[in-house]
């Protein structure tokens, strides 16, 4: 390393990253061949400010998941006051008892007794005062991806005290049949709400678990998806041709699964654009040609790849070199646990789709029963046996993004 | 009454509280909040409730929305209010002018947009607007935000899908080709970019050829650039291709082959067609791809050789 690199080196240890011991310099065996030839742009100075980032991180051994440490955040937040700038989520509230509960069954389906599944219910039901579609918040509109999460999130609670037998399904069908558009697609919300993949897969996702699809909810959907589909093989948020997206990419492969049709795209353009995104030097998941890592797209992409390999037998990542992304590049040492990236601060957002990205490199996937039925209830994470040691997480449905468990036992009493 | 908000105009409201407003209770994650964000938040939902639709409670949603920009909740009364506010009896009784509110909507949003980038909100808002309000709208109109928010982020993605919406909307694409070349120009990685420069391509009367020329010319610029090589097999498969058209390709590829694992891949594909049938090529070049030129992605290569000696 050049006395210019080094110096740099001992700026980002000691200025960014507030590292007190010395910077050493660890030669690694055999650098794999650097064939990339570039120019200067706001890309590639972004890329190599994170790589300059990962780089001492991925020097390390592989690290263990610190579990008392998420895990003692998670309650802490769970039964405490949310800070005023947490006003930005003011609109969105039952995402974050998704993204904390899940989090914490996720870990471990002890971490939470009947007393903290009745305090979930009463919030949620705040949101939804008749029981029927969920708002973002109390005295707030229904909006489809409130209900998702707070279906979600009900779905943790074990119906305690038959909260699941409260819900309002026929209130919910209606609901979801009014945010439907002619093109196929849905809504998140009335008058003025966004079109694009996510409110798809949100109605989807609560029409299914709650056992409600119908042909009438789903006419149109197949045809709307396949047009989402870009020439790089993810998808975009909508029919015109928006750029391939991890997040809409993973709205709208759940969806093709949830209604058995993921054989109508392109999947082998789907597994290049997946494999697409994981990058040589910090081994992580990003989500879109030329942009950086973020520890979630280890769930958005990582159970786009899940569900690809269930479905094809083919996995498309790595899942061994994302793991080391995930384990030594996305845990914080302070505040909360999990975090997009090196000098990020973790959230409750990251927390939850980090872990279950976590969960998917430790596993294989398959169809629980019968593979040629291929009913995304069955769809389940089975922790792979080549990992040595494994962070002991819970086995996740890429699909809905729960324990599988949850998944099947929720939509089983609505059967 | 004036367009500006003033906590004055509202003294007669009786304000609508939460359940658990300013209670010591054991609510859930209950975010703390200010005192001043409670009294505006309180007074929306008395506005709500009472479905008022004036000058004051949009000034109030101004207020509200500056609090708050993901609260789609005040989005949708917004639009109510606006809605209301347009129509004729409405206009009469107030002595407003149509196309003066509705620009001083696009004013007030223009500004607010370039504020909070991230937001879901503003787009789909303006959309409804322009969509079953303002019935005069232009794409002229609509240009200057746009390049203003993606000159100050040029993978906004937001921003990017209100474009496409927009050249539909409006039916007209003829900006399309210049107003990507900027940014391609600017930054040769930008995959929005190009993204967009090719879901409007059908829409533009272009000459094949030469988006082709335009497409080499940036590979050979920057070689190991997923961008460009994406692009260019999505312009490929967007058309009939004569087998003459895919061997000068072929050309084309190999001489990046050393400096490029895009082209390695690009070349793997080519050799894969029917058109060219050429199996042991392709395998070599996905072999070079799994363990040097991009090992990390070793698992596809292995399924793309599988693929092929199987066939």
């Amino acid at each position: 390393m050049s006395a210019k690199d080094m110096a740099r080196a001992n700026y980002i240890s000691s200025k960014l990253l507030g590292r007190k011991r010395n910077t050493v310099e660890i030669v690694t065996e055999e650098p794999i061949e650097n064939i990339m030839k570039e120019i200067e742009t706001d890309t590639t100075i972004d890329r190599h400010n994170v790589m300059d980032m990962c780089q001492e991180l991925l020097n390390e051994p592989v690290q263990t998941l610190n579990r008392k440490f998420a895990l003692e955040g998670l309650m802490f937040a769970l039964n405490s006051t949310m800070p005023p700038q947490m006003v930005a989520l003011d609109a969105a509230q039952a995402w974050t008892v998704y993204w904390i509960t899940n989090s914490m069954q996720v870990f471990d389906q002890e971490t939470l007794d009947d007393e903290d599944r009745r305090k979930i219910v009463d919030k949620l039901f705040l949101m939804s005062k008749d029981k029927g579609p969920f708002s973002g918040g109390e005295s707030q509109l229904p909006h489809i991806a409130s209900t998702y999460a707070a279906i979600n999130a009900l779905a943790l609670c074990n119906n305690i005290d038959n909260c699941w037998d409260a819900l309002d399904r026929k209130a919910i069908y209606e609901w979801l049949l009014s945010l439907k558009q002619a093109d196929g697609g849905f809504t998140t919300c009335n008058p003025v709400g966004e079109c694009d993949t996510r409110g798809v897969y949100c109605a989807l996702s609560v029409a299914s678990l709650l056992n409600i699809v119908t042909d009438e909810l789903t006419e149109g959907v197949v045809k709307y998806l396949e047009n989402c589909q870009t020439y790089e093989g993810g998808f975009g948020a909508t029919p015109f041709q928006d750029e391939a997206h991890g997040g809409y990419t993973f709205c709208a492969v759940a969806s093709l699964c949830i209604l058995n049709k993921l054989h109508t795209i392109n999947v082998e353009k789907l597994m290049e654009w997946c494999s697409a995104r994981q990058y040589n030097e910090e081994l992580g998941l990003c989500g879109r040609g030329n942009k950086l890592v973020d520890g979630c797209y280890s769930f958005w992409v990582g159970s786009t790849a899940a569900m690809v390999e269930a479905t094809t037998g083919v996995e498309c990542i790595n899942k061994s070199a994302l793991r080391k992304y995930i384990l030594n590049c996305c845990q914080s040492k302070t505040g909360i646990a999990l975090r997009d990236k090196p000098g990020k601060n973790g959230d409750f957002y990251h927390t939850n789709y980090v872990l279950m990205g976590l969960v998917i490199t430790e596993s294989t996937f398959k169809f629980k029963i019968d593979a040629e039925r291929k009913s995304p209830y069955d769809m389940v994470s089975v922790p792979s046996t080549t990992e040595s040691a494994t962070s002991d997480l819970i086995p996740i449905n890429p699909i809905y993004g729960l324990p599988a468990d949850t998944v099947e036992k929720f939509h089983k009493h609505f059967t | 009454m004036s367009f500006q908000f003033n906590i004055k105009d509202y003294d007669d409201v009786a304000v609508v509280p939460l359940t658990h407003d300013g209670e010591e209770d054991n609510e859930l994650c209950r975010i703390m909040y200010s005192e001043e964000y409670k009294q505006v938040m309180s007074l929306v939902r008395a506005l709500i409730k009472e479905n008022e639709l004036s000058v004051r409670a949009l000034s109030l949603t101004s207020k509200a929305i500056e609090l708050s920009p993901a609260f789609y909740t005040v989005w949708n009364y917004r639009y109510r209010i606006l809605e209301h506010l347009l129509q004729e009896e409405t206009l009469l009784q107030n002595g407003h002018d149509a196309s003066y509110l509705l620009n001083k909507e696009l004013d007030w949003l223009d500004e607010f947009t370039l504020n909070n980038p991230k937001n879901y909100q503003i787009w789909s808002y303006r959309q409804a607007l322009l969509t079953h309000l303002h019935l005069h709208a232009t794409f002229t109109r609509e240009q200057p935000i746009m390049e203003l928010m993606i000159d100050d982020d040029s993978k906004n993605y937001h921003v990017w899908s209100y474009r496409k919406w927009c050249c539909s909307h409006f039916r007209t694409y003829g900006h399309e080709l210049t107003f990507t070349e900027k940014y391609i120009e600017r930054d040769v990685y930008n995959n929005s970019a190009w993204n967009h420069r090719l879901s409007v391509l059908k829409q533009c009367d272009i000459d094949f050829d030469q988006e082709l020329q335009y497409a080499k010319g940036k590979i050979e610029y920057v070689p190991q650039n997923i961008s460009t090589w994406t692009y260019l097999r999505g312009l490929l498969e967007s058309q009939e291709t004569p087998k003459v058209l895919v061997d000068e390709l072929l050309t084309f590829t190999t001489k990046f082959l050393d400096e490029s694992s895009y082209a390695l891949e690009f070349f793997a594909y080519l050799n894969s067609l029917p058109e060219v049938n050429e199996p042991q090529k392709a395998i070599e070049a996905y072999t070079t791809l799994a363990t040097k030129a991009d090992p990390i992605r070793k698992n596809l290569w292995d399924h793309k050789i599988q693929l092929l000696q199987k066939s």
